[in-house]
């Protein structure tokens, strides 16, 4: 049901150390996606601990968080993608839906 | 269903599978490494995509997956014991790290002796029968099919990589390389008539798209779902020199990805399976591999007792041994000798620094050196240290400015930076205010020499031209060829001065002050200063030394270029940074940063040249005059300081004078340096072995023969920790992945090393071949790790030494996942210490422990010497010793 009249969307953010963002990129770029936004040098804690954010010269240790939005017709291949691609690898990705008010940008 | 009908059919869900096997190429693409390009070849640890396990475990997997041993055969070890190498103390030291509780267990009784656990486990090692060699257990269905068509596989596999890649620099370019590696493939195969017409006509059905000629090959082949990662590897390790050139390709848009790889592998295999007359079939169950027969904890145990010459056994005698040798397995032996190996040398090395340096006088130097933590470093360190005045500090090469440099003479722009970051600022060099008219010669020589030298080489390359090329340039080329041969030093000299007549040097300045704002400038300056503990008490000239390898006809002279630069020289990031801190802005808002350099204090950019052992100031005409005097002196100091080394260097070059005065030294290894016939111009980083993160007090006065990288750290200036952060988690990276590529290419060189020099041929500056064909060379060749049958670098992983307190230590590592597993799974050792005169800890999971090292000079064990000799002969080598 649209949202004073904005369209539904998949949002899908997924945080990585930066040496396996370009595999995330890569997913994004196969699905479809029109683009994305990418936070190098996040810190947080985790299961694994405290996670240090930037690291001054070494950008592949440090986390990277990627979002992408989605039609929902692209969001079930790329879901599939993600989830094999983190099966293997340290990271983890959040889907929800969300709303936008320029459907257009991400189709 | 082809996966064009399935996609017609069921979009979703050809979407799902297509997405899914990107991800599963993407984690099967780990296991290899990556491949730099011979331009900027990059030291990488081959295993680094098994860095998530135990180093042990890893190595047992990469055997898995590639059959080598990730260790020196047992008969090598036993070698290095007779000749005192390793010693008893160290198999006992690195026993008792691994069984603490067993060697401390009860004697056990065989026949009439009675034997410690240790005794027994010691003579199971220099006695026991070698482990089986590993044997490579994932494999493609062609393998155990059909070896010949997986070695068909190979062959079309190699021919197609070389042809993609060597396009560029070939004179006939593979047709279609503009459309990618998959469509130039798919377009070109199907010709190609060593194959028979039933494979071609599969082969001209082929879907466009790569992932799908991917799919319907693994569905041919019958790999189920949870088996494909798995058997994607084994086709990456088939050939691991190409697969990691295009992993490393895949990143740098050239048209080319694992996916376009696997697909053509996977089709070529899938196809002539079918098509093989019943020696294989693309489904068929696989043969089950012979297993190689391993003796049993009693076998062993027996053995043992027939070694000694004992008779009256028991069940129970026997028993009991078996039961003190079932804790050693036999593929875990090598690991023991490997720690007992690595712990003569550690403990070696930390009795060494234990004792501190001789006490430093309070003057002033009149000049601080600070150079790059390359291990070659130490031996120019210390050799201008032995001249009064000097002060030295160890600091990653690219002196904390990433950057993209354009030189003044063209060409495409440099990445000058360690790989694990991006160069943040483009610097352009160009020329000083009053040197146009000389940067216009310079420009216009170059262009003449390198002119001429193209179509010297398009001439030898084309298909008629050779023929007038040898009429017309015969005479002179012939005669130079042979004067290069013969008198190498005074050709070079020749080609020295001819390109200085036509290209003089000419002043140039770097555009970083022109066009990165203060604040960053300020930011690059303080972060060096107080990463290497450089924040007070500045010398009259601050020296920062970067370095380069001048060599001749070497594919391989990035390797001996800077890791922190990303494999190229690194004297435009030395003037860069030279720049920065001379500049009165940066240093005012220094001052505010509580870091005052005094006005009578110039930073001075150099280079050492690690093949000559010279060193070139760079920059000169921006000295002040004040301060000339004091680089003249510094110039010549440094000249003695360079022949000192070239001295110490000659005694382990091949061919090198023993015994040369330094004048002859210096003459010799710069003679090597432009010999175009020379396969050892230096050994490059061969025998690292530590990484000291430590003020220079620790080690100052010490002989570490160039085997450890020095990285300056005062724990005093750091109170949050942020710069011990910053050395742990970037330049003892790197050097963990110089360790590697060093430690694999010696213990794997069939796999991971590159073989000898005498038979590469170069394919388009992406890497180079053993002869004409076949897998492209990973690692190092053997002439960077050995010196005829003897290895030059002795394979052990790196140990880190940290002079900081341990609390602080333990946050870094805590919050930074790298090191966990760097620490955690064995690749590197840490060992550290509160502060000058404290103990050495060793880092353990469970938190510090006592250094506990082996006796130094325990005596062999007569007694229980089961038909082992210490090595009496008068060959018997030197013991390596950590420092002098």
């Amino acid at each position: 049901m649209p949202l004073n009249g904005l369209t539904k969307m998949t949002k899908i953010e997924v945080v990585v150390p930066g040496e396996y963002a370009a595999a995330v990129r890569d997913q994004f770029s196969g699905a479809g996606t029109t683009g994305f936004t990418s936070v190098s040098g996040v810190s947080g804690l985790g299961h694994g601990g405290y996670h240090q954010g930037r690291l001054l010269f070494n950008q592949q240790a440090a986390l990277e968080m990627l979002i992408t939005v989605v039609p929902e017709a692209k969001a079930e291949a790329l879901v599939a993608g993600l989830r094999r691609l983190l099966d293997d690898s340290p990271g983890v990705m959040f889907v929800t839906d969300t709303y936008v008010s320029r459907p257009e940008y991400f189709s | 269903m082809t996966p064009q009908t399935l996609a017609a059919a069921d979009p979703g869900r050809t979407a799902t599978l297509r997405a899914e096997l990107r991800s599963e190429v993407t984690v099967a693409a780990r296991v290899i490494p990556t491949h730099y390009p011979l331009e900027t070849f990059i030291a990488v640890n081959p295993l680094a995509g098994l860095e998530s396990m135990p180093f042990e475990q890893a190595i047992r997997r990469a055997g898995d997956l590639y059959g080598i041993a990730g260790a020196l055969g047992e008969d090598t070890y036993r070698d290095l014991h007779r000749r005192g190498r390793i010693t008893d103390a160290d198999i006992e030291s690195a026993l008792r790290l691994r069984y603490p509780a067993l060697l401390d267990g009860p004697a056990v009784r065989l026949g009439d002796r009675v034997l410690t656990p240790f005794q027994l486990l010691r003579a199971d090692m220099l006695t026991g029968s070698p482990a089986p060699d590993a044997q490579r257990r994932s494999v493609t269905r062609a393998e155990q099919q059909a070896p010949q068509i997986a070695e068909q596989v190979d062959a079309q596999s190699a021919k197609w990589c070389a042809a993609y890649f060597g396009a560029p620099a070939a004179h006939w370019p593979m047709p279609g390389h503009r459309d990618g590696f998959y469509p130039a493939w798919r377009a070109l195969a199907p010709g190609d008539h060593t194959l028979s017409r039933a494979v071609r006509r599969d082969l001209r059905a082929l879907p466009a798209r790569a992932d799908d000629a991917a799919l319907a090959a693994l569905d041919r082949l019958r790999v189920d779902e949870d088996e494909r990662t798995a058997y994607l590897q084994a086709h990456l390790t088939r050939l691991p020199g190409w697969a990691a050139h295009v992993r490393w390709s895949a990143n740098h848009a050239t048209g080319v990805t694992v996916l376009d790889y696997l697909a053509m592998r996977l089709t070529y295999e899938s196809i002539l399976l079918a098509h093989s007359d019943g020696r294989g079939r693309p489904g068929r169950a696989p043969e089950p591999r012979p297993q190689p027969e391993v003796p049993s904890a009693r076998e062993r145990s027996t053995a043992l007792a027939g070694a000694w010459g004992l008779t009256a056994l028991t069940e129970g005698d026997v028993a009991a041994a078996a039961r003190v040798l079932s804790a050693l397995p036999v593929a875990s032996r090598h690991m023991v000798w490997q720690q007992a190996y690595e712990a003569h040398y550690r403990d070696g090395l930390l009795r060494c620094l234990a004792g501190g340096a001789p006490a430093r006088t309070a003057d002033r130097p009149q000049a601080q050196l600070v150079c790059c933590i390359d291990t070659r470093s130490e031996g120019l360190r210390r050799h201008l240290e032995a001249l009064d005045g000097y002060e030295t500090l160890g600091f990653a090469g690219f002196f904390a400015v990433a950057i993209r440099f354009s030189s003044t003479l063209g060409g495409a722009p440099n990445d000058l930076c360690p790989v694990l970051i991006r160069p943040e600022h483009d610097v352009r060099e160009s020329p000083a205010p009053d040197a146009h008219r000389a940067a216009r010669r310079l420009w216009l020589g170059s262009a003449i020499m390198a002119g001429a030298e193209e179509a010297f080489q398009s001439a030898k390359e084309s298909l008629i031209a050779p023929f007038t090329l040898a009429e017309a340039a015969g005479w002179v080329a012939a005669p130079w060829a042979a004067a290069k041969t013969l008198t190498p030093s005074t050709s070079g000299r020749l080609r020295r001065s001819l390109r200085d007549r036509l290209a003089p040097p000419a002043a140039t300045v770097l555009s970083i002050n022109d066009t990165v704002p203060l604040s960053h400038r300020a930011l690059y300056a303080q972060v060096a200063l107080t990463t290497m503990g450089l924040t007070g008490g500045f010398a009259r000239l601050v020296v920062l030394c970067g370095h380069g390898s001048t060599t001749e006809n070497n594919p391989y002279q990035a390797a001996l270029d800077c890791g922190a630069c990303g494999g190229q020289a690194g004297g435009p990031n030395a003037r860069t940074a030279a720049a920065i801190l001379n500049d009165t802005e940066v240093r005012a808002e220094l001052r505010g940063r509580g870091i005052a350099i005094g006005e009578d204090t110039w930073f001075l950019p150099a280079q050492h040249d690690t093949a000559t052992d010279q060193v070139t100031m760079l920059d000169t005409h921006l000295v002040p005059a004040t301060h000339r005097p004091d680089v003249l002196r510094l110039a010549g100091d440094l000249a003695v300081a360079g022949a000192g080394l070239a001295v110490e260097r000659c005694a382990s070059l091949p061919g090198g004078p023993a015994h040369p005065t330094p004048a002859r030294a210096a003459r010799h290894v710069a003679a090597r340096s432009v010999d175009w016939a020379q396969v050892f111009p230096e050994w490059g980083l061969a025998g690292n072995a530590a990484f000291v993160v430590a003020p220079r007090d620790t080690t100052r006065g010490l002989d570490l023969q160039r085997r450890a990288f020095l990285h300056s750290y005062d724990a005093a200036v750091d109170p949050d920790g942020s710069a011990l952060e910053t050395i742990l988690t970037a330049p003892m990276v790197v050097a963990q992945w110089i360790n590697c590529q060093y430690y694999f290419s010696a213990v794997a060189p069939e796999t991971f090393g590159a073989g000898t020099k005498t038979i590469h041929n170069v394919v388009g500056g992406v890497g180079v071949l053993a002869g004409h064909g076949g897998d492209l060379q990973l690692g190092l060749p053997r002439q960077s790790i050995a010196a005829g049958p003897s290895l030059a670098h002795e394979p052990i992983r790196l140990m880190t030494v940290v002079q900081a307190p341990l609390e602080r230590i333990d946050t870094v590592i805590e919050r930074n996942p790298v090191l966990q597993q760097l620490f955690g799974n064995d690749w590197v050792a840490l060992a550290a210490r509160e502060g000058s005169g404290h103990p050495w800890r060793r880092w353990t999971r469970n938190g510090w422990r006592p250094w506990e090292a082996g006796t130094p000079d325990a005596e062999t064990d007569a007694d229980t010497d089961a038909g082992t000799d210490t090595d009496t002969r008068g060959d018997t080598i030197q013991e390596v010793l950590p420092c002098h």
